[in-house]
């Protein structure tokens, strides 16, 4: 069953990380000829002028974008979060979901399974797609960049790291929800809405102290690129935190998938 | 005496305030063929769901083998056979793939069987399922039911959509399980298939099980049609206190529950100008039940 998962989840794994790649790729190779001359300088002077919380909420205020690893670190990095999550939000309310709106769950339910395999094998299909997005995505950056330019290495890792707790999150929550339907269409907005609120209250909480709580409402707090940034490191407590939420939404998943009516 | 293989006790299932069944209590021998008839939205897919866990009963229980029947009890599902009225599987796989698939699940050597089943149903391995036609599917559904060698079947509106040929190699099908002591139950609208294989019929009506009979009993136990032509028509009926199914002038139709002896003695004593006893046929017994 597992195997299976595997494969069905191959092709739309293919064409997310083909897009995510394919827009670095170009990104990688279109910079250096942007950011060549004056305009480096140019662009550094325009960014000044910018209101400063906008400019923390991109980190843009500790990093320069003159360099490609350093668009990276700023817009680069909020562009992966967003691609990854909405890919892990849709990947986490299909992935059950998908049975019962193809009608197959009939089937599937008349072997000799129990409702908690069904739910882990597709569980760790989803969560191995995830890590692989995550994983090739670092080594393309890490090749890309190695060619073009020199760069701290170790950040990058790190860096390429991070999209992956919020991603298991935001996998683990659409999978939870799509437990109280039975059609991939009703989920589908549902997820996307999620990771799209999850990033605008990210970017609120960083807009001053009064919206500073925002924080613990998203799911890209656990991200947490400010912190690997300037401290050279993944911040613990948010990869306990990750485990904790994750572990919990998949327990209630499965009790709730156990008791759910499939037809 | 027997093994009881399905018993079902108190099943009830309401969809918020809608009845679906209640209190359905029912048992299958081993090797016993069992029809379970009603029309349309009668609660035989709801039945039938709750036993498979497909939904969520109200209150019951449901045993198979002495067992109660839990959802995530993989050793009782091994033991079932499930053929679903629409037959969905995986759309993206071939007939081979799928029925690989299906044998990865069972933790016995069920090869032999499949080669048998797709043989004798004709079933082309190549195909994919997505280019299967409504028959074709019904019999990759067939061979995924039966090719584990369930000791349970439990079969949904199994003949819609095969031929008639394929119709009569499905019943000589199910005639060699009932031999190997099969126990089949099998939930149909079609009655002409209930008197050919059952041998005990249910029949549900608004969710609830209103008689369960052994089918050559229910054939010829209850029910005559009797027609008769006197013109003493209307002092018969009376004192007979039949339920009248056709009436005209000195001709009337009804149906005769008295034994046969008692309905002589009584319209000997009349002026009969002619008369005609039939038995009547599912089809008048499973109106009877539904009127």
């Amino acid at each position: 069953m597992f195997k299976r998962e595997m494969k069905i989840n191959l092709k739309g794994f293919l064409i997310w990380t083909t897009i995510l790649v394919g827009l670095f790729f170009l990104i990688l190779v279109i910079y250096p000829n942007v950011i060549a001359g004056e305009s480096a300088e140019m662009m550094d002077e325009m960014l000044k002028m910018f209101p400063e919380d906008l400019l923390k909420a991109f980190n843009m205020d500790i990093s320069s974008i003159n360099t490609a690893f350093g668009w990276l670190k700023s817009e680069g990095f909020v562009m992966i979060l967003l691609i990854i999550g909405c890919y892990a939000g849709v990947l986490g309310s299909n992935i059950l979901l998908k049975e019962e709106s193809d009608k197959t769950i009939e089937y599937l339910n008349s072997l000799p399974v129990s409702r908690t395999k069904i739910v882990t094998s597709k569980v760790f299909a989803g969560l191995i797609y995830i890590v692989l997005m995550v994983v090739l995505l670092g080594i393309f950056n890490f090749i890309g960049l190695s060619i073009t330019e020199e760069f701290d290495e170790k950040l990058l890792i790190l860096l390429s790291i991070t999209p992956l707790l919020p991603a298991v999150v935001i996998y683990f929550m659409c999978m939870f929800l799509s437990t109280f339907t039975h059609k991939t269409k009703k989920t589908l907005g549902i997820s996307l809405g999620i990771v799209m609120l999850s990033y605008v209250l990210q970017v609120l909480s960083t807009m001053g102290e009064k919206l500073e709580f925002l924080k613990y409402t998203s799911a890209f707090t656990l991200a947490d690129i400010r912190n690997v940034m300037t401290e050279a490191c993944i911040n613990p407590v948010m990869i306990v935190v990750t485990v904790t939420i994750s572990l919990i939404l998949f327990i209630v998943t499965l009790f709730r998938y156990d008791r759910k009516e499939l037809v | 005496m027997k093994n009881v293989i399905l018993e079902i006790k108190g099943l009830t299932k309401y969809y918020g305030k809608i009845l679906g069944v209640e209190d359905l209590s029912l048992s299958l021998n081993e090797g016993e063929v069992f029809g379970f008839i009603g029309p349309n939205g009668a609660g035989k897919s709801t039945t039938i769901r709750s036993i498979m866990h497909l939904i969520n009963k109200t209150a019951g229980i449901v045993l198979v083998n002495g067992k109660e029947f839990n959802r995530n009890d993989t050793s009782i599902k091994e033991m079932i056979g499930y053929l679903p009225s629409e037959v969905n599987l995986y759309e993206d796989l071939t007939v081979k793939q799928m029925l690989d698939y299906h044998e990865s699940f069972y933790n016995k050597d069920i090869h032999k069987r499949r080669c048998e089943l797709v043989e004798r149903l004709k079933l082309d391995e190549t195909k994919k399922v997505e280019d299967l036609s409504l028959g074709n599917s019904k019999k990759l559904g067939i061979v995924l039911a039966f090719m584990h060698e369930p000791k349970l079947l439990i079969l949904d509106e199994p003949t819609s959509g095969l031929d008639p040929i394929m119709q009569q190699e499905f019943y000589k099908l199910l005639v060699e399980e009932k031999k190997k002591g099969t126990t089949i139950f099998y939930s149909t609208h079609i009655l002409s298939e209930i008197s050919k294989i059952c041998d005990r019929v249910g029949i549900i009506k608004n969710g609830k099980l209103l008689k369960v009979e052994k089918i050559g009993e229910l054939l010829k136990k209850n029910l005559d049609l009797v027609t008769i032509e006197s013109k003493e028509v209307a002092a018969i009926l009376s004192e007979l206190k039949v339920e009248t199914i056709e009436k005209e002038k000195n001709t009337v139709k009804f149906k005769n529950v008295l034994p046969a002896n008692e309905l002589i003695k009584v319209i000997s004593k009349y002026d009969i100008d002619d008369i005609l006893i039939e038995e009547a046929s599912l089809e008048d017994i499973f109106l009877h039940y539904y009127e």
